[in-house]
Parts: structure tokens; sequence; C-alpha cells
């Protein structure tokens, strides 16, 4: 199955409330794919992982990942969230 | 009344594990979720606490015998066990009146919000724990219940003008508009600000390098398994263990330090419909007007220069906690001190020789005030079998958001005849305020600066 990665300080908190409502918003559009919350420390590992189809930040990537790369902040303050949302399932579907 | 606190302590009697996802449930089906779907919240609820409470466990077995092992051997007396942030959160959902800090935070942001006194809209809502902890701490100073609500609707407003104050510096750093950091570990600024007026003025130290090379090359040893490992190792070598068993307590500790996480999630995912619920509601109300959004401080954390800070801050604990006069704290789940990095990196704007000065600075403050509030989170923890603890044992964080503010909520202490907290709360309340006029004048320097740049530009 896809797999998206969100990644914040501890693995824990921000990112795990991104991950459990962008799988909940998934999951209601019908849309198989699961949503896995890292600590940033480890990002690099998790994003070399596979069957990776995309990186959700919080913070902005510094770097060059080579997957898709989301705004997940969209979905803390809910402003622009539909919007990331339907980017995200086209990306999917492709 | 009598009636009331029986029937408290009869739920109490049930264990964390138990009353804290009846108490989700009700919670739940009062912002109308699905009754399936609080059950399930409720069942993965008390699932967190079973497993944070086997994790905490294990990381006794490990970490107990080699504390002893390394009194004997150095003389040093290390008896608080550290399980980081985690724990603290875990015992601080176990309290009994926990939940009623979702509305008090809500009624009080709404009503800030109508009086125009804030800008923030708060969406954290995981951090609501973080002002359960001070509840916890008001109770064990003062045991009333009424105390500790007042001093947590303080800390709701304090993060709210908080927030405020530190949005456009936030803005400016991280890139990212219409948002605020709301949490509580930007208090601890302030107190690292008069010491980063200091050390700007010596030229040296505004040197600005470049440290993106550098965290690809030692950010292996900030991940959980890697950092676990090797401060299992340092803890057998200096309670003189052979070889065999330094690699075992190594392994050990590093599982410990990479099953924390795994667990607290579960908290997470548990707590998201609900946090989801309130957010949608304020979200719906508030929906015309300009408002900053308050959010946890990871949207700040990609900046290297406190990924550096982090890995730089490690030794110093652990070094600290063995030379510091009065410190009983034993540093180690919560050794990933972002609670100061991060305020380090806001007052330097990522300057890192100033950063890494400062965290030098502030290390000493964290172990000094985990091992002050120690006895009354473990007595919580007792008391509610949040985690199971042998009698006299004491577990506490060495990584406390807002150290210095977390003392101060001791304040009535005073009563019987303690007054460092209150003046403690003096002090912070001080340097808060000459830091909030502080970032004030910054702001408005850097508005005629863009300004400035913006009519250059058009000429």
């Amino acid at each position: 199955m896809k797999k998206l990665i969100v990644a914040c300080g501890s693995g824990v908190a921000t990112s795990q409330t991104v991950a459990s409502k962008l799988s909940r918003l998934l999951k209601e559009r019908g849309c198989s794919c699961t949503v896995e919350a890292v600590d940033m420390k480890s990002l690099d590992r998790y994003l070399a992982g596979p069957d990776v189809a995309g990186y959700v930040y919080i913070t902005r990537p510094l770097k060059d990942y080579k997957v898709p790369v989301y705004n997940g902040i969209a979905f803390l303050t809910g402003m622009k969230q539909e919007e990331e949302l339907q980017k995200i399932i086209t990306d999917l579907k492709r | 009344m009598q009636m009331f606190q029986d029937l408290i302590n009869w739920i109490l009697g049930f264990g964390a594990s138990v009353f804290v996802p009846i108490i989700m449930i009700i919670a739940g089906l009062i912002v109308k979720m699905k009754p399936k779907d609080a059950i399930s919240a409720g069942l993965l609820l008390g699932i967190a606490f079973t497993g944070m409470s086997e994790v905490i466990n294990f990381m006794r077995g490990a970490i107990t015998p080699v504390a002893e092992a390394m009194i004997k051997a150095t003389g040093v007396q290390l008896s608080i066990m550290d399980g980081g942030w985690t724990t603290m959160s875990v015992i601080s959902w176990a309290w009994p009146y926990a939940f009623a800090m979702f509305p008090l935070q809500i009624g009080i942001n709404i009503l800030l919000l109508a009086l125009g006194k804030t800008k923030t809209f708060n969406a954290d809502l995981w951090n609501v724990w973080g002002k359960i902890f001070t509840a916890v701490i008001v109770m064990g100073t003062t045991n009333s219940v009424v105390l500790a609500f007042v001093v947590a609707s303080i800390q709701i407003v304090l993060e709210l003008w908080s927030s405020d104050a530190h949005q456009k510096r936030l803005q400016k750093m991280s890139g990212i508009p219409g948002v605020t950091c709301s949490h509580r570990t930007l208090f601890f600024s302030c107190i690292l600000w008069p010491f980063d007026m200091i050390l700007r003025k010596i030229p040296f130290l505004n040197k600005e390098f470049g440290v993106a090379q550098l965290r690809d090359k030692i950010g292996i040893f900030a991940e959980n398994h890697v950092l676990g490992f090797i401060l299992g190792c340092v803890f057998g070598i200096i309670g003189r263990y052979d070889i065999v068993n330094i690699l075992k307590l190594g392994l050990v500790a590093g599982t410990a330090m990479t099953l924390f996480p795994m667990v607290t999630k579960l908290f997470m995912q548990a707590l998201a419909p609900i946090s989801e619920a309130v957010q949608a509601y304020m979200q719906k109300r508030f929906k015309d007007r300009e408002l900053y959004v308050g959010l946890d401080w990871p949207y700040l954390g990609g900046a290297n220069e406190i990924w550096i800070a982090v890995i730089a801050i490690v030794p110093m604990l652990v070094i600290y906690s063995f030379i510091l006069p009065g410190n009983n704290l034993l540093p180690f789940a919560g050794v990933i001190n972002l609670s100061l990095a991060v305020p380090a990196w806001i007052v330097t704007k990522g300057n890192v020789p100033r950063m890494l000065i400062l965290c030098a600075i502030g290390a000493p403050v964290f172990l000094y005030v985990g091992t002050a509030i120690a006895p009354y989170m473990s007595q919580l923890a007792m008391q509610t079998g949040a985690v199971e603890l042998a009698a006299g044992e004491l577990i506490s964080n060495s990584s406390i958001n807002a150290p210095v503010f977390t003392y101060a909520t001791q304040l009535f202490a005073f009563l019987q005849g303690n007054f460092l907290p209150l003046i403690v709360a003096v002090v912070w309340g001080t340097c808060w305020v000459l830091y909030t006029r502080w970032l004030k004048k910054e702001d408005a320097l850097m508005e005629q600066e863009e300004q400035a740049q913006a009519s250059s530009e058009i000429q």
C-alpha cells in the first residue's frame, strides 16, 4: 500500500495530528493510503523506504527528497485544506 | 461536597487506564462523536496508558540498576528517573479533572478574542496537557483544585499573549504567514534574552556559518535508537559494567528510547477526534475574523541550527547532572531537549555560536526544575497508577517546557514559608514584560526597514 510520511519533532504530537486527520479524510474519499507520522531526525531514513508516495511537511523542506511534497500546515489551520487534499488525491490516483 | 470527593476517589481507585478512557468516551459523546468511534477512541486511550506503563517499567528495569552502579562508582546520587515529556503527559492525563481543561482553554480563548485582547486562536489542542501539567504542580503545592485551575487559566492567557508577541518574528523566521506558536516552551525565551543581549555585543560571536552539512554528518546521533544506545553504553561505562553488559544496556536503552514515541502516538490517535471537533467548532465561529492560528512548535522545527543545538545539549545535560550539586535527576528519555533549543533559536534568530552558549547557560535550569517537580508528578503517578513506581521512587523529565515558569507555578509555597518560587515568578514576569516590549520594538524596526527597501526598489 502507498504511504504518505508526515514529520514533526517527536513524530508524536503535531505529525500524528495531521496524520490522523489526513488518513480520515482520505478514507472518506475512498482513497487507500496509509499516513505515517515520523520524527524529523529520522526523516531521511523513512523517505528512502519503499512505497513512499509523498512527504507532507509541517516545516518547509530544506532539501530535495525526490518525492512529491505537500503542505501539512493546511491540515492544522484548515486554510487551503481542501486544495491540498485534492492535490494529494489526484497524485495518488495517478 | 464530601460525596463528590468520595465519588472522585472511587473513580481514581480504578486506575488511570480504566477511568481516563471512560471520561474520554463521555467527552467524545458530548462533542457528538458516533458511539462506535467514541468507544474506539476510549479503548485506544486505555491501551496507550497500559502500553506506556509497560514501556516505563521496561526503562526502569534498565536504568535503576545502572543508576545504583553509578552511585557506587562515583558517589553521585542521581536517583530520579527521567521519563521525558511523554511520561509527563501520561501522568498529566491521569489527573481526574484533566478533560475539563479543553472547555476552559476554548472558553478563555473565545472570551479574549471577543474582547479584542488577543489575535490568536490556539489550535494546538494536544498541548492542553501542558496546562494539566501545571495544574498538577499547583495541586501538589496547594492541594486546591480551584487554585490549580486559576493558575492554568493564567497560563492559557499568557500563551495567547506570547503567541501575539512572537507572531511577526516567527513569520519572518519560518516564512509561513498567518500562524504563530502558542506553545509555552517560548516562555523560556525571556530568560535567555538578557544573556543574548550581552552576547551579541561580542563581534566574534555574530559570525554566521552554514550548518546544513554538519547536520547531515552528525544528524544520526540524534536518532532515538542511536542516542539511546550511546547513552546506555555511557552509563554502563560509568557504572563499571563489563563489556557484554555495557552493550546489552546500550541496546535496552535504545529500545526504550525507540518505544517511547511509538506508544505516545496512541494517545494522539485517541485524542485526535476530540481536538478535531473542537477545532472545527472554533473555525466555524471565527471564520470571518483575521486571526493568527496558534500551533505547536514543530512548524518551526526544520531549521538545521535547532538540531545541531539539540545534539550539543545531550552531553551538556549528562555532564552537568554529575557535577551540579543538588541535582538528583539522571538525564535519559528527556535528553532531546527542544524546550531549550527552540527558545535559543528564536532569541538568537538562529545564530549558532550564541545558541550553543545560551544552551550551556540554560541547561542546568532544566535539571534543577526537573529535580524540584519530581515529587508532584510521582505522587500523582502513584495515586492513579498511571506509572508504577516503588515507594520512594521518583520520576521526572530533564526537558520540561518553560522550566522557569514551571518552577514559578509553585508560588503558593509561600504559604508554607518558602518564598523562592514567588521570587522566581516575579523575576520571570519582569523578564517577560521587558522581552515582549523589546519584541514589539524589533517588529516596528523590521517594518520600517521593509518599507524603506520597498520604496528604494520603486525608485
